[in-house]
């Protein structure tokens, strides 16, 4: 235990001294917090498009009308005689709207119109965004102004729980926690880690007598504290700018996030073991980490649609569970009840990768042929 | 003179009739792949002896370190530390490093207090130890300071420092002293004695082989094996032979002379000439017989015990033999002695921030001349030999180099320069004879003389028939080798080296020196920096160097003369030299009193006067004096005088 604490408060000494680190620790982190709270938004805003209106009747106009007024789509700078799809081909309007000439007449005698819609499928998830934007804002143009024939006989009444205003900061920010204390302490303990190789102090910790699961755990140890910081941190200053408060219980996120960031940091020391320097640990760190925690988390794309070999991958990754921690603390709030089996299942990869981490350390000796010289 | 009987490290303390056996290593081999590094190595090293690991680079040493720190598995054969495995003995061994390894974003008190923890040090044991240690290694006004500002010197005392906390019965010390500065170095020398007195055994590895003469025991290690294993003196005693030292004016001239009959070899130390002969009688008789034949002057023949340096060149040229001195292809005759310096550098300064790594150095340096920078790691000869060759801009002050003063990296005055750098410039992955093909291409070399050039380096290397051999693949001096000759391929007039020879062994170390020699000879301006004092003997003129600054230039001989005082050498039983130093320093200031090798030295401004007393100091402490003589000042003594005496004019002005 003693040795354990001599080698912590070493780490945390040099961390200090360390101006590198210290960014790593928290500047980054919440710049990183910054640039995905405030530029990621899945959903598009103010799209393009264009409406060609044949028909040029105050009804007709009513419709645009309809359609500019919410904040989803603007018009695009296009003259309303040229081919739309030219604007498409262009780029200038993700959408065109055609309004045939005899729009007014028809509707007003009871009669089907087809309103033409082009949509630039490029963007498979915005096309659909738009087609049901328009589709939606077509269906209430018509009851507004009561040229519904025959209500349909079943209506699907939505209510959105947990987030009713849809912001979607409260989605992306607490996935952003997840990514940040994933990615920082990792690198942290893994430049910890080779560093001693890089330096050669490995042979004087090799020949100090200290044993593999001594040094495992007083490096952990010293970075795990980095990382309580760091979250306070980051989730303190992440509330106050995206404004978000605990939705329930905050026990689970406390544990939750203790266990996660050792997980974190014994990652960050297995790849250090693994490494022979600094590049590539730090390379291997940021790739990893990234991907990991980014693409298979369920940050961004749902794990829903991850296929099955690589849905087995995601399943290894604790980001994964802590997001749902994570989302569970700050927006439904549901606490032990939702999340204890995410919470256990970190626990139980964290407790993996110390294993794997103290079995690549060995015996604390030099391989043969790496770093032995002559 | 030799002492009749090897000391017996075993009866080396009072009190301590058996000494036990703390390193025991029999049969050992380790090999990297296929590669052996260590092949069949016996020795045992008893408590409280100091056993040095002499040997080239490659020749197994560090391997042989890892090993008995327990940090990596011999792949065959018995080793025993304290009596058990070195894995299991790790907590009572302390370990250098060849390379530094404190933390060097930590402070000596932190990286100290992080070993004691580690070694599971108990705070009460903590308070009791930190100071008086801290105090011995003179870093006591330095607990503060990061590791990375300290000296090479001091650091090393920190290593030594973080490696004493637990009181270890076994000290490691892989080459401890490299790149330190003769001052530090003495002090850390003097330290480890007083360490052996209180029974700590220490095994140590050097490249300096005065400084060997310092260890109980030695092992010559070649390629993985023991050559030989003894103590300096029986070492030198095997030999068999006596060694002559000549002064004269016309001692170069006498040098090819000096061959056959008694004589075995022949070296040339600046203004004096190096003999070894089978028998002192007989071989000064020859010798006198030959100046007085040839109608040279000879003004002093000396016979002494041979060195350490000639027991190792003479056992490892029995091994490999010599390697010839060819002419350089292409030239005729030597170069047109020229008037002008080749280099010229005035109030030449460098900054790095606030740090200033060189300060107001003024230099010149002629055609023929060999001119040696002197200094320890960080004393800024790197670079000074930089800014000199236009590798490095200076922050002030002006240069000359072959007559340019613009523009020193120009293409015409770049083929007249040669820059053989400390780290190897050879192509690792090509092979040798691609490298020296790469550099005369570079260099322009005409066409009919790019052949006989390069097949004159393989040849000089002694490397016929290997040239196809991956430079990669070739030790660490032999790259040197390789090295020196890319460097001179295009006959340059002016020739910087930096650090040519460390890590050569020291034949190879000599065959370099002629080389150097040859070329200086043909009229080339040699600029080279080394840290073995030893070798600096070698130049005709050097210069000192510390922290940035110019401390003493002058030749070899003109630096020792110009040394206030006497030098006295004391022989003194191997057992009793240290509580001898110790009551010496008391007398005079410490820094009159040096061990030199297995003798002491003793700097006394008027000897008639005070010889009485000294002798009868010595004798009523017990202490029997078994040889005085008066001897020149070393260069070594020269040096630590010189700074010892800066400082205490300083400690004075403040």
């Amino acid at each position: 235990m003693r040795r354990i604490l001599a080698q912590c408060r070493k780490e945390l000494l040099q961390f200090r001294r360390d101006r590198l680190t210290l960014g790593l620790a928290f500047l980054l982190p919440l710049l990183t917090l910054l640039i995905f709270g405030f530029a990621i938004r899945l959903e598009t805003k103010v799209i393009p498009i264009v409406v060609q209106d044949f028909d040029r009747s105050p009804l007709s106009a009513a419709y645009t009308d309809r359609l500019f007024a919410t904040d989803q789509f603007r018009p695009a700078p296009w003259r309303g005689d040229d081919p739309v799809a030219d604007a498409i081909d262009r780029g200038l309007a993700k959408a065109a709207v055609i309004i045939p000439p005899e729009f007014s007449r028809r509707l007003k005698a009871g009669q089907p119109v087809e309103v033409q819609v082009l949509v630039d499928g490029t963007d498979t998830n915005n096309a659909r965004v738009i087609r049901n934007s328009i589709q939606g804002t077509t269906a209430f143009f018509l009851s507004e102004k009561e040229l519904l024939t025959n209500p349909p006989p079943v209506q699907a009444l939505t209510r959105l729980w947990f987030n009713p205003g849809r912001k979607e900061s409260l989605y992306i920010v607490p996935g952003v926690y997840a990514v940040v204390l994933w990615i920082f302490p990792s690198l942290l303990a893994a430049i910890a880690m080779v560093k001693e190789k890089d330096k050669g102090t490995i042979l004087q910790v090799y020949a100090s007598g200290i044993r593999a699961p001594e040094l495992l755990l007083g490096k952990a140890l010293a970075y795990l504290l980095v990382g309580v910081s760091m979250a306070v941190v980051v989730m303190g200053l992440g509330g106050l700018i995206f404004q978000l408060g605990f939705a329930g219980d905050p026990t689970p996120l406390l544990v939750g996030t203790t266990i996660y960031l050792a997980a974190a940091v014994l990652f960050g020391l297995l790849l250090g073991v693994r490494s022979a320097n600094q590049n590539a640990a730090v390379q291997g760190v940021s790739l990893v980490g990234f991907l990991s925690a980014l693409l298979l988390s369920g940050f961004i794309y749902p794990l829903s649609n991850i296929p099955p070999p690589l849905s087995l991958v995601s399943a290894l990754i604790p980001a994964r569970y802590f997001i749902v921690i994570s989302r569970d603390a700050f927006v439904r709030g549901t606490g032990w009840a939702g999340v204890w089996l995410d919470v256990l299942m970190i626990l139980a990869l964290a407790a993996l990768l110390y294993l794997v981490t103290l079995r690549s350390l060995g015996s604390l000796q030099l391989a043969d042929g790496g770093g032995g010289g002559p | 003179m030799p002492r009749s009987s090897p000391p017996d490290p075993a009866h080396n303390n009072a009190g301590r009739s058996v000494a036990s056996v703390v390193v025991s290593v029999e049969g050992l081999h380790k090999c990297y792949g296929s590669r052996p590094a260590v092949a069949g190595l016996d020795f045992r090293v008893s408590e409280g002896e100091i056993f040095g690991l002499i040997g080239p680079d490659g020749a197994g040493k560090t391997t042989t370190f890892h090993i008995l720190a327990g940090v990596i598995e011999p792949s065959g054969g018995q080793v025993r530390v304290l009596g058990s495995p070195p894995r299991e003995a790790r907590e009572r061994v302390g370990y250098l490093t060849q390379q530094f390894s404190q933390y060097p974003d930590l402070s000596v008190e932190e990286n100290l207090r992080y070993v004691a923890g580690l070694r599971l040090v108990s705070p009460a044991l903590w308070r009791e130890r930190r100071t008086p240690l801290l105090r011995r290694l003179g870093l006591e006004p330095f607990a503060d300071r990061l590791a990375s500002q300290l000296s090479g010197g001091m650091k090393q005392k920190l290593a030594l420092c973080c490696a004493l906390i637990d009181r270890p019965r076994l000290l490691l010390l892989d080459e401890p002293t490299t790149g330190v500065d003769p001052v530090s170095r003495r002090d850390f020398w003097d330290v480890l004695a007083t360490l052996a007195e209180e029974g700590v055994t220490i095994v140590i590895a050097t490249p300096d082989l005065v400084e060997a003469e310092r260890c109980h025991r030695i092992a010559l290690v070649q390629q993985g094996r023991i050559e030989s294993l003894g103590s300096p003196a029986a070492l030198k005693q095997g030999l068999g032979l006596s060694r002559l030292e000549l002064r004269g004016a016309a001692s170069a001239a006498a040098e090819p002379l000096l061959s056959g009959g008694a004589i075995v070899d022949v070296q040339t130390f600046g203004d004096r000439l190096d003999l070894l002969v089978n028998d002192a009688a007989t071989g000064e008789a020859q010798v006198r017989e030959l100046f007085r034949r040839q109608g040279l002057p000879l003004q002093e023949l000396l016979i002494t015990a041979p060195t350490l340096e000639n027991v190792v060149v003479i056992s490892q040229r029995r091994r490999s033999g010599e390697l010839p001195l060819l002419p350089f292809p292409g030239v005729q005759g030597s170069r047109r002695r020229r008037a002008d310096p080749a280099i010229a550098a005035r109030g030449l300064s460098r900054r790095f921030g606030a740090f200033e790594a060189v300060r107001q150095l003024t230099l010149e340096i002629r055609y023929g001349e060999i001119f040696g920078l002197l200094g320890a790691n960080g004393a800024g000869k790197t670079t000074t030999i930089k800014m000199l060759c236009g590798l490095l801009a200076p922050s002030s002050g002006e240069i000359v180099l072959a007559g340019e003063s613009k523009l020193l990296r120009g293409p015409d005055l770049l083929r007249r320069i040669g820059y053989m750098s400390q780290k190897f410039t050879l192509y690792d992955d090509l092979s040798i004879r691609e490298n020296l093909e790469f550099y005369a291409g570079v260099y322009g070399i005409p066409g009919p003389l790019r052949q006989p050039r390069i097949d004159w380096v393989i040849a000089s290397c002694g490397l016929q028939g290997q040239e196809q051999l991956l430079t990669a693949k070739l030790p660490g001096g032999w790259k040197q080798r390789v090295a020196f000759g890319a460097a001179v391929l295009h006959d340059p007039e002016v020739l910087f080296l930096d650090e040519p020879t460390s890590g050569v062994d020291p034949l190879a170390r000599r065959q370099f020196w002629s080389l150097i020699n040859a070329f200086a000879r043909r009229g080339t301006a040699i600029l080279v920096t080394t840290h073995y004092l030893e070798e600096a003997e070698q130049c005709n003129r050097l210069c000192f160097m510390v922290a940035g600054e110019k401390v003493i230039e002058g030749s070899p001989g003109a630096i020792k003369a110009a040394q206030p005082g006497q030098v006295l050498e004391l022989v003194l039983p191997q057992d009793q030299l240290q509580s001898a130093t110790l009551l010496l320093r008391r007398h005079w200031q410490p820094w009159r009193v040096s061990r030199f090798g297995d003798r002491l030295h003793l700097v006394l401004d008027d000897p008639e006067r005070e010889v009485e007393g000294l002798q009868l100091l010595l004798s009523q402490a017990q202490l029997s004096l078994e040889g005085l003589r008066r001897v020149p000042h070393s260069l070594e003594d020269a040096f630590i005088g010189t700074v010892q005496r800066a400082q205490a004019r300083e400690g004075e002005g403040r």
